[in-house]
């Protein structure tokens, strides 16, 4: 399938200031400063292909956004060359975001003062959208978004949940074939997230709309998501399927024991001493934590073994989730 | 075609922002007025101490300062963009802007727009009607048509330097603000250009052109046959600097930095 | 005690920061000063003497009040309205300090900065410029030193009180201009309080306004006399004084208000 997105050796370097401490130094800092070249984003490379949902993800300043606002012609990059729906953002500007929506989790697209409808008034006009092709894409955003009863009420007016929908609505006027979300469900209660979420997908299977993603909910990414790139003082440190990740890095599983009667944890040693098994336990609410590899025959051995000898008040079988896996990958800084 | 049917759009937008604040519109005409007055207050003074200033008469700088008044209003309404540095760079509205299909100075002005700043005009009008009539100044049936050309010359020769001014805030790293700067600039093109030294005016006429927002073009509806010259080329002037102006605005766009989030 | 200082330390930290708007105030102060200049040459044209102050005396008058301005100049009323607009003045009212308070050392804070790194330097470059003519009598510069400290008062005590009208009105946008351009006519900045005609003079004697700008100047252009000057520092004084309390009244109405409406 056709890339909608190329990204070769992009660079983007911020010239940073650093004050000198105290009030001598303030006045130094009046004459000349402290410059430094940092990089934020460092010769990065990937491509996109049409249809694709990717999560971008990334610690606070992994660079993140300045390359969002890269593909989407805000910034100009430094060197390195971006190809985006067969332009080039910076460059095509006006004609380039045409092809594109936006939404900034942490910026209105919507005029505060205004009805929401008229908000989408002034965009169907800036997009140059026909009433017929308004109506007929609109009129579907807004059922499935649930926002119909919010357009005769001003933006300010908004909770966060409802603004976020009528936020994306707004990026979705002219049904472009390209999206960028930038933390599109910060601050947002489950529900607000799974409509959000759901109707994603659906307009990604309808259109076959392009997402790129960036946020610090990686249940977002886990439900949306097949493929992660994922960012690292500004250089990509994997680009990938999400399930090699979790196969690659996750560490077994865990079994989490609760009994009904007081148990010694040298027992349940004893117990599993022939299997491969790590055992810990958490004292206060008495869970006995076993770790073990991730194989169906050794995971049945271990509860038959304990279930045999103790009565049982609760049992859970863990997989390590996501978020471990990439604070793993981000405390030994490689993939 | 476009850009004037989103002007209108734009337009009609402000209008209903705007009457659900309708008392702000009477506060803002009152201190405007105020501002006028004082200004006017000024001139009244000193010439209650001189009969001319550099050659020219009490009536003739009111009608100057009324002449001026005109396109500052209508630079005022368009080029609302005193705080740009704030609002735009420092928390980073025009990231918004920039994921829009229309020229970002262009939106910027729209989104700013202050219409009843228009009010000023009329208070202007008032003001040269005055002294026209105190000075017999008569009306010929192009005077309309030139005035017109005129205010929109000064009126673009106001935005192009202002323009400039905020485009500062695209290469500076630090915070900003436009307001003082702009408070002080509108005060040069008020009086005689020949009253200053010869550096002055040449900085009023070539760089800081203020000169073309009131001496210049307001002395060709005064008769001064040796300032015609330069009232003919306001519109020029405005054409030029605001061309200029928007040429470094989409430099500096591209030098533009982002807001840290 | 100690707090106040701190924060006046951090406002020259802050000025210092911002070091764009310290080069484009230089360059502001120094075309106002010259506009005002040529603007009174020609005014005086071939007079030697209007209303008692010769060229020379009205340029250096120029040049001390445009200087002085930045002294005692600040924009707390602005950053007041902002401040209670946003809200964040509820933050402000539940800190250990006195927010008037604060906002003067805030405003004195950024005073001092100009004073040192503006209007000193300003000064001695305009003097070398124009023809300026200082008086080197140290008692004049000590009553002059006296009286720009009251003028800074007066001032902000204004802008205190109109930066809490914020409270009460919409919006006092309008109101925070008005007041600034009000202020610089009738304190006697952009000319003489002996220019207005006899009539204004006399309205002018029951304003605060002559205290802020045109003390200060005829004090250092010797347009006053020793006596005059002692008075106009009185009268200074008890401005400074009567301002207090219609702040400290719209404060206490303030406060109320803003546990009515919870901030």
């Amino acid at each position: 399938m056709e890339n909608v997105m190329e990204v070769k050796d992009l660079r983007k370097e911020f010239k940073a200031y650093s004050s000198r401490t105290g009030l001598k130094g303030a006045f130094r800092d009046l004459l000349t400063r402290n410059y430094k070249v940092i990089p934020a984003v460092n010769d990065i490379n990937f491509s996109v292909r049409k249809g694709e949902m990717v999560g971008y993800i990334g610690e606070n300043g992994a660079g993140k956004s300045t390359t969002i606002k890269m593909l989407t012609g805000i910034l100009t990059p430094t060197s390195g060359s971006i190809i985006v729906n067969g332009m080039n953002p910076h460059k095509e500007r006006e004609k380039f975001v045409q092809t594109i929506g936006v939404v900034f989790g942490q910026r209105s697209q919507l005029w505060w003062d205004i009805a929401v409808q008229e908000s989408f008034r002034l965009l169907k006009k800036v997009y140059k959208v026909s009433d017929a092709d308004y109506n007929n894409h609109m009129g579907h955003v807004i059922r499935t978004l649930d926002i119909e009863p919010l357009l005769d009420k001003p933006v300010r007016k908004l909770s966060l949940g409802q603004r976020m929908r009528c936020e994306l609505a707004a990026a979705l006027i002219h049904n472009p074939p390209l999206l960028f979300l930038d933390e599109p469900t910060i601050g947002l209660d489950v529900l607000v997230k799974l409509k959000i979420r759901d109707f994603l997908k659906e307009i990604n299977e309808k259109y076959q709309t392009t997402i790129l993603l960036t946020t610090h909910d990686l249940s977002d990414i886990e439900a949306l998501c097949e493929r992660v790139i994922l960012l690292d003082e500004g250089s990509v440190i994997y680009d990938g399927a999400l399930k090699n990740l979790q196969e690659k890095w996750s560490e077994g599983k865990e079994l989490k024991f609760q009994f009904l009667e007081k148990v010694d944890i040298t027992a349940v040693k004893v117990l599993t001493s022939e299997l491969p098994v790590k055992w810990e336990l958490e004292e206060k609410e008495q869970v006995f934590t076993a770790t073990v590899e991730d194989s169906g025959e050794l995971i049945s051995q271990v509860i038959a073994k304990v279930v045999a000898a103790y009565k049982i008040k609760d049992i859970k079988i863990n997989e390590t989730s996501t978020e471990e896996i990439i604070r793993n990958i981000y405390e030994k800084g490689a993939v | 075609m476009f850009y004037i049917s989103m002007f209108f759009q734009y337009i009609s937008q402000y209008i209903k922002t705007r009457l659900q604040y309708r008392a702000d519109i009477f506060v803002e005409f009152f201190s405007d007025l105020l501002s006028q007055a004082i200004n006017l207050v000024f001139i009244l003074v000193v010439f209650g101490h001189t009969d001319l200033l550099g050659g020219w008469s009490r009536d003739e700088i009111i009608f100057i300062y009324g002449f001026f008044l005109v396109p500052f209003a209508v630079f005022s309404a368009f080029f609302n963009i005193w705080d740009f540095n704030d609002r735009y760079i420092v928390k980073g509205e025009l990231d918004r802007i920039l994921t829009r299909p229309i020229h970002s100075l262009f939106q910027i002005i729209l989104e700013r727009i202050e219409l009843e700043a228009l009010l000023g005009a009329i208070t202007g009008l008032a003001v040269m009607f005055y002294a026209g009539s105190r000075l017999g100044l008569e009306m010929h049936w192009y005077d309309p048509f030139l005035f017109i050309v005129f205010v929109i010359g000064g009126a673009l020769v106001y935005g192009g330097v202002f323009v400039m001014i905020a485009c500062i805030s695209f290469w500076a790293d630090a915070r900003m603000s436009l307001m003082p700067m702009m408070y002080n600039i509108s005060n040069y093109g008020r009086y005689p250009v020949n009253i200053y030294n010869k550096l002055i005016r040449f900085m009023l006429t070539w760089v800081l052109p203020f000169a073309f927002v009131g001496v210049y073009p307001a002395a060709f509806f005064l008769g001064k046959r040796e300032w015609f010259w330069y009232s003919f080329l306001t519109p020029v002037i405005g054409v030029v600097f605001f061309v200029l102006s928007v040429r470094l605005w989409n430099q500096g766009v591209t030098k533009y930095r982002g807001a840290g989030n | 005690m100690d707090k106040y200082f701190e924060m006046i330390r951090i406002r020259f930290l802050m000025m210092l920061a911002y070091r764009t708007n310290y080069y484009t105030g230089i360059l502001i102060y120094s075309i106002n000063i010259g506009a005002y200049y040529f603007l009174w040459s020609a005014i005086y044209g071939s007079k030697e003497h209007i209303v008692g102050l010769s060229m020379t005396q009205m340029t250096t008058y120029v040049a001390v009040s445009w200087m002085a301005r930045a002294f005692y100049f600040n924009n707390l009323d602005r950053e007041m309205a902002v401040e209670i607009m946003d809200g964040r003045v509820a933050i402000e009212l539940i800190r250990p300090y006195n927010y008037l308070g604060m906002k003067t050392m805030q405003g004195l804070g950024e005073g001092v900065f100009r004073l040192f790194f503006f209007s000193a330097p300003g000064l001695i470059i305009v003097y070398f410029i124009f023809p300026i003519q200082f008086t080197w009598d140290p008692s004049v510069w000590g009553l002059f030193a006296i009286s720009i400290l009251l003028s800074f008062l007066i001032n902000t005590e204004l802008n205190l009180l109109t930066g809490i009208t914020t409270f009460f009105l919409y919006n006092n946008s309008g109101l925070i201009r008005a007041k600034r351009v009000v202020i610089d006519l009738f304190s006697g900045l952009l000319l003489p309080i002996s220019f207005f005609p006899g009539w204004a003079q006399e309205v002018m004697k029951f304003l605060p306004f002559q205290g802020i700008s045109y003390f200060p100047s005829m004090i250092v252009t010797k347009g006053f006399s020793h006596h005059q000057a002692l008075e106009a520092i009185l009268q200074q004084f008890v401005w400074v004084i009567l301002l207090f309390l219609p702040i400290q009244l719209l404060w206490y109405f303030a406060k109320k208000q803003l546990i009515i409406q919870g901030g």
